[in-house]
């Protein structure tokens, strides 16, 4: 196993050519084995046919005389009847009655007449069946001598085959020593091509592995890149999906950008709505001023009046420069990031009859190591998003809870609840697109929260509508320290 | 060492052949010997004695024969003793080259045309043969060998050992575990020698000549016994053809084969010294066992 997985762990462009190397040896064996296998089986019906035709013409022969339980005429004819001029040759023949009496061998010496054929030795004989024995070149076969369908005796023989083995050997030894040799050549070969085909996914699987690691780069393709036509294509569709991610981040970020300043722009109007109140108001206290400046009561109170009028404006340009600043500053979280939030609200609640209550269940001088930035702009556009979704008169809140580990912000409308679209938008897995058309606070929100690592979920209000609940913790405070 | 010695004969055999066929034959037989044309042939029997399978023996015979005697020849070779007695008897033979056992066996239907001499005499032995390496020394340390004999009808293949036996109160199908029959001499040493059987009958003059032609054969059998000298297996005719021009023309063509070249090819062939003119006592050692076995066998 472990040598299974030293193969695993090879890199690919060792693991294909050798796994190329591997099968094509194991063809080379199979198909070695099946020659030889189709050699044996020829050479075995051979040699039967051969020891057949011997068996026929000594059967023939001798049948009379075993009838007669002749030794001398069987002898006679077995010596008379013996090929020389064929692969094999019989080497030793014995013929006995079918009790196994020998009538007469080529040899009888090793087998008298008269005496019984020794079973161990008549075991070596498979019934009409040749059997060769490797090992000393030998093949036996044994026939039943029958005459009108009665069997009068048995022919045992021997055969010579060892020109026949010799034979085999020598296919053998050249397939082989052939195939091996084109194996070896075939397998180098079959490796450098291999290796040189796979080596353009090698540097593909670089290049991926690096852009998993965030540090993608082009592939240089030129004309004169190695590899074929398909190869070069395979670059050149790798870069292509690098500038179009990178194309998409862009547009990501330019939208982003974008939604930042169309909510910056609605509450540009909110803020020249809310300095454009007081501004009649002001200008006549400073005609008050003129016409009645000497008065001190007058005076004072159109004085107070301009201040109050002037700290209202004050309030608005405050909060809108908080909310845009052209290089975000990891400025911790604070209350009055809530208090600006519904205070930039406030206009829009008013002119839709709308009350916010604000919950902060946090000490004051409240901060965490959270940035503020980040999740200001998260607040807002949810209770922008929950103002827009409720009907007018409607209570909507907004509660930060701060505990030990964690920090939880929601946000409560009293809409319809969320579409599934937008629902999948937030608590769904992470959006790839941006949206058409609607939602692109929402979007906004996520990206958000997604960056900070916050925690992001919906749930119905009771009494109706939607909570949004926001949440950081502990480890999200220590990403966002070293963000910071 | 047979086969060169074959060989040569084929050269002196296709050269006599042509003489046989040419005009020289007159000349070398002389002017009295009538042509071959128009002459009944002569239906010349030879049972197996031993080299019954070479056809270049029995093609020089042959030739010699026809141009000896005038007549064609027809050589007629039968497995057994017995068939070529058969046809001997019946008539349908001129003459055979038949054993003696036979012979006297039918000696009233028969009538002698010669007898081959050997070294010199119309007489040979029959041996009891072993394999070179066994240890038996009398007929007694055979009990419960298989034993080849060489033929039913034959007299030192058969006959001989069989009175032996019956001399030492012993019958063959009891004292041997099992007899055989080879039908030739040759046979026998080769049973024998292979260890096919343990021990045979077998022609003494056959063994003799075998070993000189076929040492490598015949070494793996040794003589455990002798027999007595007996008459040679002789040519024979039928009776009723005794005394006629063929058997008459036969009987000069066999017993002047030693003066011509072609005869003495052919005995050389044979290992012989020549053939005698008949003599019946050399076979009264035959006649006298078979008178001794007779109603035993």
């Amino acid at each position: 196993m472990r040598g299974r997985f030293g193969f695993f762990r090879l890199p690919l462009i060792w693991r294909v050519p050798l796994a190329v190397s591997v099968l094509m040896v194991l063809v080379s064996a199979v198909i070695t084995e099946r020659v030889l296998d189709r050699l044996g089986s020829i050479q075995e019906t051979y040699l039967q046919s051969i020891a057949n035709s011997y068996l026929d013409g000594v059967t023939a022969s001798i049948s009379p005389s075993v009838l007669r339980e002749d030794s001398w005429e069987i002898f006679d004819a077995l010596e008379r009847l013996r090929p020389v001029n064929t692969a094999i040759v019989p080497v030793e023949t014995i013929v006995t009655t079918p009790s196994g009496s020998i009538l007469a061998a080529t040899d009888p010496l090793r087998y008298p007449s008269l005496e019984k054929m020794d079973d161990q030795h008549i075991e070596q004989f498979p019934d009409r069946q040749i059997r060769i024995e490797s090992d000393d070149g030998l093949a036996y076969l044994e026939r039943d001598i029958v005459y009108q369908d009665t069997t009068i005796g048995r022919i045992y023989t021997i055969f010579d085959a060892r020109l026949l083995l010799a034979e085999r050997r020598d296919v053998l030894s050249t397939l082989i020593l052939t195939n091996a040799g084109l194996t070896v050549l075939l397998v180098l070969v079959g490796f450098m091509t291999v290796r040189r085909m796979i080596r353009p996914m090698q540097t593909l699987e670089s290049h991926m592995i690096e852009a998993a690691e965030g540090k993608a780069t082009r592939i240089g393709v030129s004309p004169q890149t190695s590899g074929n036509s398909e190869t070069r294509r395979l670059f050149m569709a790798y870069n292509s999906l690098l500038d179009a991610d990178e194309e998409r981040r862009e547009l990501s970020t330019r939208l982003a950008e974008e939604e930042k300043l169309a909510s910056l722009g609605r509450l540009s109007s909110v803020m020249a709505h809310e300095i454009n109140n007081p501004l009649g108001g002001l200008l006549n206290a400073v005609d008050t001023l003129k016409k009645h400046g000497a008065d001190a009561g007058v005076r004072k109170s159109s004085l107070d009046l301009l201040q109050r009028g002037l700290q209202g404006i004050g309030e608005v340009v405050r909060a809108a420069l908080a909310t845009y600043r052209p290089s975000r500053q990891a400025r911790p979280l604070s209350l009055s990031d809530f208090h600006d939030a519904k205070m930039l609200l406030s206009p829009e609640l008013r002119s839709r009859g709308q009350a916010l209550e604000l919950l902060l269940e946090c000490e004051d001088g409240f901060a965490c190591n959270c940035p503020a930035d980040p999740v200001r702009q998260a607040v807002i556009n949810l209770l922008l998003n929950a103002s827009a979704a409720s009907p007018d008169g409607a209570d909507l809140f907004l509660w930060a809870l701060k505990r030990e580990d964690s920090l939880m912000i929601e946000v409560g409308d009293r809409g319809p609840g969320f579409p599934l679209d937008s629902l999948s938008l937030l608590t769904g897995p992470a959006p790839k697109n941006l949206p058409e058309g609607k939602g692109l606070g929402l979007w906004v929100v996520r990206q958000i929260t997604d960056e900070i690592g916050a925690g992001l979920a919906v749930e119905p209000r009771p009494g109706g509508g939607s909570i949004v609940r926001i949440t950081l913790d502990s480890d999200a405070f220590v990403e966002i320290n070293h963000a910071a | 060492m047979s086969q060169d010695r074959r060989s040569g004969f084929a050269v002196a055999l296709s050269r006599r052949r042509f003489i046989a066929g040419g005009a020289c034959v007159p000349l070398a037989f002389g002017s009295s010997k009538a042509s071959r044309a128009g002459l009944p042939a002569i239906r010349f029997g030879l049972t197996p004695v031993f080299l019954n399978n070479d056809i270049q023996l029995l093609d020089a015979l042959k030739l010699y024969l026809e141009a000896a005697t005038g007549h064609s020849v027809d050589l007629v070779t039968r497995r057994t003793y017995q068939e070529v007695t058969s046809l001997l008897v019946s008539g349908q033979l001129d003459a055979a080259w038949i054993c003696g056992y036979p012979y006297i066996q039918y000696r009233d239907d028969l009538e002698l045309v010669a007898i081959p001499a050997w070294n010199g005499k119309p007489y040979y032995q029959s041996y009891l043969i072993v394999a070179a390496d066994r240890d038996a020394e009398t007929v007694l340390d055979l009990r419960g060998d298989i034993h080849a004999f060489s033929d039913p009808d034959s007299n030192s293949g058969f006959l001989v050992t069989r009175t032996l036996m019956f001399e030492h109160g012993l019958d063959p199908e009891t004292f041997f575990r099992k007899t055989l029959f080879t039908y030739g001499h040759r046979n026998v040493i080769r049973a024998v020698a292979s260890s096919l059987a343990q021990s045979g009958s077998v022609d003494g003059y056959v063994w003799e000549v075998m070993l000189e032609l076929e040492p490598a054969l015949v070494s793996q059998t040794r003589v455990l016994r002798r027999s007595k000298w007996l008459g040679f297996p002789p040519i024979a005719t039928s009776r009723k053809m005794a005394g006629t021009e063929k058997a008459l023309a036969l009987q000069e063509a066999l017993v002047d084969m030693g003066s011509s070249p072609q005869g003495r090819k052919v005995l050389d062939l044979l290992r012989l010294t020549g053939f005698e003119m008949p003599q019946e006592k050399a076979f009264e050692g035959i006649a006298g066992m078979v008178a001794r076995l007779r109603g035993v066998l």
